[in-house]
C-alpha cells in the first residue's frame, strides 16, 4: 500500500486572461522520481509555486500525506517535509557556503529560535550542513562566500539548501540549468543516489531531455495549464499530442 | 452647528491639498524610481523659503515667488539626484533611504543656518486676500485657491501621465525599468527628470504654503513628510489616485480633530493608518509589495 | 576572532572601563556614561539594522518608552531603581511587539514608513498627555536613590557611583547581544537579511523571526532610555522624535552596520564629534548629515569595517612586497 504523498485537485489558477492552471489534478506516489515538462508558458513554474505556497491557487485543494496544506504559509508547508529548489541560484550571497546549508539544517532541526549557543559548535544541525556540504562537493569551499562561487557552483549549493532542508517531496526548478557536463554530471548522481535511498522523492522541472529520459521513472507533460501527457517516459515519447507541442510534429 | 461643519471642512480641504502636492511628487519619485525620498518634505520647506526670498527681493510679487520659489528647489533636486541618488540605485534599500534622510538633516539645518532658527512671517496675496462670507461667517479667499489648485493639479498630472508621449514613457519606465531601457528610453536622464518634477510638486506646495500658514519654521518639512507617508501608506504607495484621495481624507481628519478633540488630532491620523494597515495593508490604491 | 582573543579584548576593556570610573575627572565619567548608553542602544538597534536588514526609524520611541516609564514609576510609586529600570523596559518591549507586529509584515519601504509614522504617533501622545507626561516640559527631578541587594546597599546618588550601574548593564548588553550574534538564531536573522524568501523556503516563519528582532532591539531602546533617565534626573518627548531614532542609525553606520563592534566604536565617535561640532555651531546636526551622506558614497564599512578591509588588504600585499626585495 502507498499512500499517495502529494494530491492536487482540481487546481486553479489564472492572471487576468492568463491560465496557469486549470482544473488540475495529479497524485504524486513516494519514491517515484516524476520529470515535468512543458513548453516555455506552460504552466510548470506557477504549479511549483502554488504547491509550495508561494502562490495561492483560485480554487481546488492540494493535500500532502494527506493533509490538507492548500492555505498552509510557505514555511509550514517546508517543516512537513515539501521544498524546492529555484531556476535562478537564490543563495545567501554574503554568507559562506557553510552557513548557506546551516539555516535550513537549523530549521529541520527546529533549533533556529536558539539564542544562546555559539552556531558553529559540534551539534546535530551543524553535522548535518557539512555532511550535506560533502555530499554536493563544496566541502572544500565551506568558508568562502557564496557569491565568489561560481555559476555551476552555486547551483549546486542551491540545489544543497533545498536538500538541507530534509524534505520528502523535492520540487526541483531546471537544477542543470547553466552548468558544465561536469557539474551536471555530479547534481544527477547525487539525484539518482538520493532518489534510491528512498529518502526523498523527486519532481524534476527540465527542459534536456537526454535528462528527462535518462532519470524519470515518470513523466508529466503541461501546456497552457494542463495535463496533456502523464505516463514512462517511453509512453511519453510516443503520445501524438505532446510530439505535437512540444516537438513540433 | 452646520456653519462649524463646513467651515472645518473647508479648513481640512485646503490643509489636505498642501499634503497633496507634496505626497504627488512623494507617489511619482517612487512609482518610477523606486525611491522613498525622505527628503521630499525638505523640497515642500524649501520651496516655501525660496519663494519668501524671492518675494522679498521683488517687492511682494507673490506670482513671481511662486515661479521662481519652486525653480530653485529643481536646480538643487537635480543635484541631489544626479550627484548624489544616481549612485546608490544599486545598493540595498536602507542606504537609499538613508541617503535621502541624510539630505533632510543638511537641509533642514542649512534653512536654520541661512534664514535663521526663528519663524518668518508671511504675507497676504493681493487679489486672493480677504475673505467671504460662507454660511455666515468668513472664509479666506486665498484658501479658496488653494482647494482649487488641488484637483487642478491632479486633473494636470493625470492628463499628462495618459495623454502625452512623455507620460507614457513615465508610465513605462515605472512598470518595467529593464524593458524600458531595452527599447530606447534614457532611463537615467528621465529618473533626473521625474526627480526634478517631483521635487517641483513639493516645492510648489510649499511655495503656496507661504501666505497660507502665516509663519514659516525649518519644522514645516518634517511635519508634512509624516502625514505624506501616511496618505500614502492608506492611499497605497505608488497610486497617484490613492495619494489624492488620501490627502483629502487625512486633511479633513486632521481638521476635524483639531477642532473638535485638540488633544488627539495627529493621534487620530495614525488610529486611522493602523485600521487601514490591519484591514488592507497595501492600502486603498496599492499594488502589494514584492 | 577566535574566542581567546573576545575574552582577553572584553577583559581589557572591562578593565579600562573600571579604571576611568575610579580616577577620570567629572566630565570623562559623564561622556563616558553618554557613550555606553549609547552603545546600548545602538547595539540593540543593529540586530534590527545591520543583522536582520529592516530600517527602522521609530526606536527612539522605544527609548522614550523605558525613559517615562522609569520616570513615571520614580515618581508614583517608588523611586527605586531596582522596580523603575524593569518597569521600563517592559513598557518598552510590549509597545515594540504590539507596534512591531503591525510593521513586519511589511518589508523595507513600507516598514521603513510605518516604524517612523508609529514612532511619531508615541511621540504626539507623549506630548499632549501633558497632565501624565508634562508635555512639552517633560518629567524631572528623578532621583537616583540608593537600592539594596539584600544585604548590600547601593549608592547611586554621585555620578562616579552611578557609573558602575551604567558599566554593569553595558557590560551585560556587550555580552548578551555578542552571544545572540553568535547564536543560531543571529544566523537565520543574516539569512533574512540576505534573502528572506529563500530563508521561508528553508521552513523558518520569517515574519516571526523579524518580530523577535524587532522586540530585542525595543528592549535594549528601553533600557537605554531608563539609564538616561537616572543619568540626566529627566526626560523630554524630545527622546521620541523620530530625529532621535538616527542616532542609532548614524552611530551604526559610523562604525560599521555589519560588525558587532561597530556601534561601540560609532558611539565613541559620535558622543565625542557633537561635544566638539557643539561647541561651534547650534546646527551640529547639519554635520552629521554631511558624514552621513560621505559614509554612504563611499565608506560604507565604517570605521571597523573599513579598517578591517585595509588589514585584508595589507595582508595581501605583503608577499609581493617581500618578492620585490628579492
Amino acid at each position: 500500500m502507498s499512500e499517495a504523498l502529494l494530491e492536487v485537485v482540481k487546481l486553479n489558477k489564472a492572471f487576468g486572461r492568463v491560465v496557469a492552471a486549470r482544473d488540475l489534478n495529479l497524485v504524486l506516489q513516494p519514491g517515484v522520481l516524476t520529470s515535468l515538462i512543458g513548453p516555455n508558458g506552460a504552466g510548470k513554474s506557477t504549479l511549483i509555486n502554488l504547491l509550495t505556497g508561494f502562490l495561492t491557487p483560485d480554487s481546488g485543494s492540494i493535500l500532502f500525506q494527506g493533509r490538507d496544506i492548500t492555505h498552509l504559509p510557505i514555511y509550514r508547508r517546508v517543516r512537513q517535509g515539501l521544498c524546492r529548489s529555484f531556476q535562478v541560484a537564490n543563495i545567501f550571497p554574503n554568507l559562506t557556503v557553510l552557513q548557506n546549508v546551516t539555516i535550513p539544517a537549523l530549521a529541520a532541526r527546529r533549533r533556529g529560535h536558539c539564542l544562546f549557543g555559539r552556531v558553529e559548535r559540534e551539534t546535530a544541525h551543524s553535522h548535518d550542513a557539512k555532511q550535506m556540504l560533502e555530499r554536493i562537493g563544496l566541502g572544500s569551499a565551506a568558508h568562502s562566500p557564496a557569491c565568489a562561487l561560481s555559476h555551476g557552483d552555486q547551483r549546486l549549493l542551491e540545489v544543497g539548501i533545498a536538500m538541507a532542508a530534509r524534505p520528502q517531496l523535492l520540487f526541483l526548478d531546471e537544477p542543470t540549468a547553466g552548468m558544465n557536463p561536469v557539474e551536471r554530471t555530479k547534481i544527477l548522481g547525487n539525484i539518482r543516489q538520493l532518489a534510491e535511498d528512498g529518502a526523498i522523492t523527486f519532481v524534476i522541472v527540465e527542459h534536456d531531455m537526454d535528462v528527462v529520459f535518462s532519470l524519470s521513472d515518470r513523466v508529466v507533460a503541461l501546456n497552457h495549464g494542463e495535463i496533456i501527457g502523464d505516463g514512462t517516459p517511453d509512453e511519453i515519447q510516443s503520445n501524438p499530442k505532446v510530439r505535437e507541442v512540444y516537438l513540433g510534429e | 452647528m452646520l456653519q462649524s461643519i463646513v467651515h472645518v471642512c473647508l479648513a481640512g480641504l485646503s490643509t489636505g491639498m498642501f499634503i497633496w502636492l507634496v505626497a504627488s511628487g512623494l507617489t511619482l519619485i517612487f512609482g518610477v524610481l523606486g525611491v522613498l525620498n525622505f527628503a521630499h518634505g525638505s523640497f515642500y520647506m524649501l520651496g516655501a523659503y525660496f519663494c519668501y526670498t524671492a518675494l522679498h527681493f521683488q517687492g511682494n510679487n507673490f506670482w513671481l515667488g511662486l515661479i521662481f520659489g519652486p525653480l530653485a528647489v529643481c536646480v538643487i533636486g537635480f543635484v541631489v539626484e544626479r550627484f548624489f541618488l544616481r549612485y546608490v540605485y544599486h545598493l540595498a534599500l536602507p542606504y537609499q533611504l538613508l541617503l535621502t534622510f541624510a539630505f533632510v538633516l543638511i537641509f533642514d539645518n542649512l534653512v536654520n543656518i541661512i534664514w535663521g532658527a526663528g519663524s518668518i512671517g508671511s504675507p497676504s496675496v493681493p487679489g486672493l486676500s480677504g475673505s467671504v462670507l460662507i454660511l455666515g461667517r468668513g472664509f479666506p479667499i486665498y484658501n479658496l485657491f488653494i482647494i482649487a489648485m488641488g484637483p487642478l493639479v491632479a486633473l494636470g498630472l493625470w492628463a499628462f501621465l495618459e495623454k502625452t508621449w512623455w507620460g507614457r514613457i513615465i508610465r513605462a519606465a515605472a512598470s518595467d525599468r529593464e524593458m524600458a531601457a531595452a527599447i530606447g528610453i534614457k532611463v537615467p536622464l528621465l529618473y533626473t527628470v521625474v526627480f526634478i518634477f517631483g521635487a517641483w510638486l513639493a516645492a510648489v506646495g510649499g511655495a503656496l504654503a507661504v501666505p497660507y500658514v502665516g509663519l514659516l519654521t525649518s519644522g514645516m518639512g518634517q511635519a508634512i513628510i509624516i502625514e505624506a507617508f501616511v496618505v500614502a501608506v492608506i492611499g497605497g504607495l505608488g497610486s497617484l489616485k490613492g495619494a489624492f484621495l488620501g490627502a483629502l481624507v487625512i486633511g479633513l481628519l486632521s481638521s476635524f480633530g483639531t477642532r473638535y478633540i485638540p488633544t488627539f488630532d495627529m493621534f487620530l491620523t495614525f488610529i486611522l493608518m493602523a485600521v487601514v494597515l490591519l484591514w488592507r495593508p497595501q492600502g486603498f490604491f496599492g499594488e502589494g509589495e514584492q | 576572532m577566535n574566542r581567546h582573543s573576545t575574552t582577553i579584548a572584553t577583559a581589557i576593556l572591562l578593565c579600562v572601563l573600571i579604571a576611568v570610573g575610579l580616577f577620570a575627572g567629572r566630565f570623562i565619567i559623564y561622556l563616558a556614561m553618554r557613550v555606553m548608553i549609547l552603545c546600548i542602544f545602538a547595539l540593540g538597534y543593529n540586530i534590527l539594522l545591520g543583522r536582520t536588514g529592516l530600517l527602522s526609524f521609530g526606536h527612539a520611541a522605544f527609548y522614550a518608552c523605558g525613559a517615562y516609564g522609569l520616570a513615571l514609576t520614580s515618581i508614583h510609586i517608588t523611586p527605586n531603581p531596582m522596580l523603575g529600570i524593569p518597569a521600563g523596559v517592559l513598557l518598552a518591549a510590549v509597545m515594540s511587539l504590539i507596534i512591531g507586529f503591525f510593521c513586519v509584515r511589511h518589508t523595507e519601504i513600507y516598514f521603513a514608513m510605518l516604524t517612523l509614522a508609529f514612532g511619531m504617533m508615541i511621540y504626539s501622545l507623549i506630548w499632549n498627555l501633558r497632565s501624565i507626561t508634562g508635555g512639552d516640559d517633560g518629567l524631572y527631578g528623578i532621583m537616583r536613590t540608593s537600592f539594596s541587594l539584600g544585604i548590600v546597599n547601593i549608592p547611586i546618588m554621585k555620578e562616579s557611583q552611578y557609573y558602575f550601574m551604567v558599566l554593569f548593564f553595558f557590560m551585560g548588553t556587550l555580552v548578551s547581544i555578542h552571544h545572540i550574534h553568535r547564536s543560531p538564531f543571529g544566523l537565520v536573522l543574516s539569512g533574512i537579511r540576505e534573502n528572506h524568501v529563500r530563508t521561508e523556503f528553508a521552513g523558518l516563519p520569517v515574519k516571526r523571526y523579524r518580530l523577535a528582532a524587532f522586540i530585542i532591539s525595543g528592549f535594549y531602546a528601553g533600557l537605554a532610555g531608563t539609564l538616561s533617565t537616572l543619568l540626566e534626573s529627566g526626560i523630554t518627548p524630545q527622546a521620541a522624535h523620530w530625529s532621535h531614532s538616527a542616532e542609532p542609525v548614524l552611530v551604526s553606520l559610523i562604525g560599521g552596520m555589519q560588525t558587532f563592534t561597530g556601534p561601540v566604536a560609532g558611539s565613541v565617535v559620535y558622543i565625542v564629534l557633537r561635544e566638539i561640532i557643539e561647541r561651534f555651531t547650534q546646527n551640529w546636526m547639519l554635520w552629521f548629515g554631511v558624514i552621513l551622506l560621505v559614509i554612504i558614497m563611499g565608506f560604507r564599512g565604517g570605521i571597523v569595517g573599513s579598517t578591517a578591509q585595509l588589514f585584508k588588504e595589507r595582508r595581501a600585499l605583503e608577499p609581493s612586497r617581500r618578492v620585490s626585495h628579492e
